[in-house]
This record gives C-alpha cells, structure tokens and sequence, in this order.
C-alpha cells in the first residue's frame, strides 16, 4: 500500500491542473500552522499538570527546535521519495503527536505530552513543511514565487484557523470554561478531547493533500513557458546544484543570515506584541489600550503576517528575489526607527508600522523558497531548503532573547513605556542592516558547485529522465 | 490555467479549493472579528 505513496506514482498523467497542487499544499501547511496557536491551551496545561510557565512553554520550543532539525536532516529524503510520501508520513507524525500529547494530559505525564507534541508533532512540522515546496516549484516555474507564497500563507493561517477553533472546542467539551476570560482555564478532559479532535481532524484534512498532490512528468512545462527567459533573470541559474554541495557555497550562508535576521526582527516584535501595544500608550501607569484591544492588535498582526507571504512573494516573481530582500530588510530598517522614535505619536500609526513590518516578516519565510530556486536550481531545493530552516530555530530562540533581555534591563513588565523599547528596536535595526549586507553579497553559485549533465536529472517511474531545462 | 480540465477534475479543483477556501475563512472572519475590538474599545 505504501508504494503507492512513492514519487514514481504520483507522476501526474497528461491534462493534470497544476492548480490542484496548491490546495494540496495549503492542506498540509493549514494543519501545521497550528503550532503557533499553543497559547490558547497554555494556561489551561498548566493548571492541569500544576506546573509552571516554563515547563509548558518548553513543549513549544521542542516542537519548533524539531522542525528545523527534521526539515534539515530528512529534506534529502523528501526529495527522493516525493510529496506524497513525504506529506502521509508528516500527517502521521502530526497526528500521532496529538494523540501522544492526549495521552499525556489524561494521564498526567508530562514526558509523554513533550515526546508526543514536541517530538512527534515537531518531526511531523518540518517534514510537513517542506514537503510540497519544491513540487509547487517544479510545477510553476513561471511563478514560483506565488506559488510558494500561496502554500507558505496556510502556515501563517493555520494559526488564525486553530486559535478560534480550540476556544470553542475547550468551551464544547467543558460548559465552565469561559474563553473571553483570560483567567478561565479548561479542564483536563476537555484538553484530552481538544487533543483527540484535533489529531483526528487534522489527519483528516492533511490526506486531501495526500491524494491529490502530484509531481509533474520531467518534461512537463506550462504552456508558453519558455525556461531561457527565466534564466535571463539576474541570479536565476539553470544549473543545477545538490543539497550536500549547496551548504558549501557563500551563497547559501549568505541566504541563511539573511533569513536569521530577518526573522529575528520580526519574531522580536510578534512574541511582545500584546504587552507592546498596552506599554507603548501608556501615561501615568495606565495604558490607554485595554487587554481586549491589545487581543485584536495581535490578531491583526496575524492577517497582515499571512498576507505579507502571499503578496511580497508573488511580486518578487515580477521585481526579483534580491531587491524584494532589500526592501524587506532596508525598508524594514526605516519602519523599525520610526516605530522606535515615533511610535508612540499616534495608535494609528503604530498599528501601521507594526502591520507592514509583520508583512514583511512573513514576505521574507514565503521568499525564500524561489530565491533558493534562483541560486541553486529546481534539483534538491526542498533539501537545501530543510537544512536552510535552521535559521529559522536559532531566530526563534535569539529574537524573544534580544527582545527580553533589553525589557527586563528596562523595569518590570506593566510598568514599561515606548522608552523601554527603543534600545531593542534600535538594536532590531542593526540586525536588519547586517541581514541587508548579506543579501547585497549574494551572488551565483560558481560553476564547479553544479551539477554534471547526469546528476541534475531527476528519476521519474524509476527510470533516469532528463531534467526540466532547455540548455546551456 | 492553459491546461485541459475534465469534469470529473474539475469537481476535484472545486473541492479542494472549496476545503481550504472554508478553512482560511473562517480564519480570516474569526480573526477580524478579533482584530475590530481593537478599534471599539
């Protein structure tokens, strides 16, 4: 049964809509995406288990530490046997994850919610993750950027979906939890079934993705597709580079700085958004934003961070992965100031700045793909694109670092005011302009990193087959 | 979209968009019903 999931059968007969592979991909990354909703349960574990903040937070950074190391070292692996494959073993580990995770709940054990959610449920992240990614490349390799951006934007959605929907399960299965009161918590039985539910439905969803995700036949090209006007482009290659011999060029290190900082501006903003908003409008010990509006800021956030992905990568398609980067990053550095020095002038305002700079945050994950396949060509990009996720894990350890070490430095939290924050917004811009530098020296992959003629094809039914390429 | 589509892929085009379409909105309604407290309170 489980052949049936190798990449020889999944090449997609004559006439077959490339436009099902989108949806195929968002099914995956909707699911996934979830990770980011785990607050919303978060007290409510830890009224259960009577444990502290730290010993439940931990099971996030679990999860997110096994995304980067499972797309890093099993993206090799998901190159050679395919999406479909790749996306059945993801939903399994994601499912299971849940079901580990409910197991632990109801029995009280920790350890077993940590393997489940944080192991299990990472491995299922970072192979999830990059599973659809170089298919979606290999079939719209006339709009890679949207392509990728479309799939990417479930990642960011899959938190706005899973958020609401886990507030009215938990009130479904417990009547007393109230979810409009941040003091309420869920009990026990209701998180096993929040967990149950979750597991089940996500499965669920994630085998649309199954069924339907296709690999195009080697020599399938869009019509009116022509590979040598996309090759004219500055930095998009024809060539072909492996997994194992991208990590040896300056580029790809390169391209992991620029991703780090970029991301760990960003994530500096969106771990603090709540209390940030409250402090930066505060007079006299008082915020003039209420918890409640603080809530909608950081939902607000969330819809530009998922927009961001789809709009800034499908019009990197049109102005080039490079310059897309600078403005992610030189325009980021100006909104930073601005957020730092006039930030505090006017909500509207504020709102503003924090809005296009979570657009861009969420641009620059959605780009990154179709820059890999700019620099190193359509062969093993979702490897190279696992071991690139790397950066993404230490930004999300060095980002709420940065951000919490200079807040703690500056007073107690609900006692902070726009000041409090400049130092790290000022240091957020550095960051940033170290990322601008490095994506400035990013240049084509010298030639003895390519592939020969032989290695750059790619194995369809088996059989060797030459790769989708037109010369040079 | 260039490419030949029959019938019965063609259900399959509207299903699958159909899924997530539903999903994300609910998402995007869920999170903007959220996101206006923001400018009412």
């Amino acid at each position: 049964m489980l052949s049936a999931l190798d990449r020889r059968h999944t090449v997609a007969p004559p006439g077959y809509s490339r436009w099902l592979i989108p949806p195929a991909a968002l099914a995956i990354h909707l699911c996934i995406g979830q990770v980011y909703a785990t607050s919303v349960y978060k007290n409510s574990l830890i009224a259960h288990f009577d444990t502290g903040q730290t010993a439940i937070g931990v099971i996030f950074s679990i999860a997110i530490v096994m995304l980067g190391l499972s797309a890093a070292v099993a993206g090799t692996w998901v190159e050679a046997n395919g999406p479909r494959k790749a996306m059945f073993v993801s939903a399994c580990f994601w499912a299971a994850g849940f079901l580990v995770g409910a197991l632990g709940i109801a029995s009280k054990q920790l350890w077993l919610l940590y393997l489940g959610y944080g192991v299990l449920g990472g491995i299922g992240l970072g192979i999830g993750y990059i599973s659809p990614v170089s298919t979606l490349i290999k079939w719209f390799p006339d709009r890679p950027g949207l392509a990728t951006g479309l799939a990417i934007m479930g990642f960011g959605g899959g938190a706005m979906v899973a958020s609401p929907l886990s507030r009215q399960l938990l009130s479904f299965y417990d009547s007393g939890y109230d979810p409009s009161n941040s003091g309420s918590t869920a009990s026990g039985s209701a998180l096993v079934w929040l967990f149950v539910t979750l597991g089940i439905g996500y499965f669920v969803v994630m085998m649309f993705g199954v069924v339907n995700v296709r690999v195009p036949a080697a020599d399938w090209r869009p019509a009116g597709f022509d590979p040598a006007r996309v090759a004219a482009k500055p930095l998009v290659t024809t060539a072909n580079v492996s997994a194992a011999n991208a990590v040896r060029t300056r580029s790809f290190w390169l391209l992991w700085v620029v991703l780090f900082c970029n991301v760990t501006a960003g994530i500096g903003i969106l771990e603090q958004a709540s209390p940030m908003i409250q402090d930066f409008f505060r007079e006299g010990g008082t915020s003039a934003v209420s918890v409640a509006a603080a809530g909608g800021f950081v939902g607000l956030l969330s819809l530009f961070n998922m927009a961001g992905r789809f709009v800034w990568s499908s019009t990197s398609d049109v102005i080039g992965r490079k310059p897309i980067y600078v403005v992610y990053l030189g325009v980021g550095m100006v909104l930073y100031l601005l957020l730092a020095l006039v930030g505090q002038t006017a909500t509207a305002l504020f709102v503003l700045l924090a809005c296009v700079i979570l657009s861009f945050y969420g641009g620059g994950f959605a780009t990154v793909p179709a820059y890999l396949r700019d620099l190193f060509g359509t062969f093993e990009v979702g490897a190279i694109h696992g071991r690139l996720l790397t950066a993404w894990s230490a930004a999300g350890v060095a980002g709420p670092l940065i951000v919490n070490a200079f807040l703690d430095a500056q007073g107690e939290p609900g006692t902070l005011t726009a000041a409090a924050y400049r130092p790290a917004l000022f240091t957020m811009v550095g960051v940033l302009a170290v990322g601008l530098v490095a994506n400035l020296l990013i240049r084509p992959v010298p030639q003895r990193f390519h592939e020969p003629a032989a290695g750059r094809d790619e194995v369809a039914d088996g059989q060797p087959v030459a790769a989708e390429r037109s010369g040079s | 979209m260039n490419e030949r589509v029959g019938g019965g892929q063609r259900v399959r085009l509207v299903v699958s968009w159909l899924v997530v379409a539903v999903l994300l909105g609910y998402g995007v309604v869920q999170t903007l019903i959220t996101a206006a407290k923001l400018f009412t309170q």
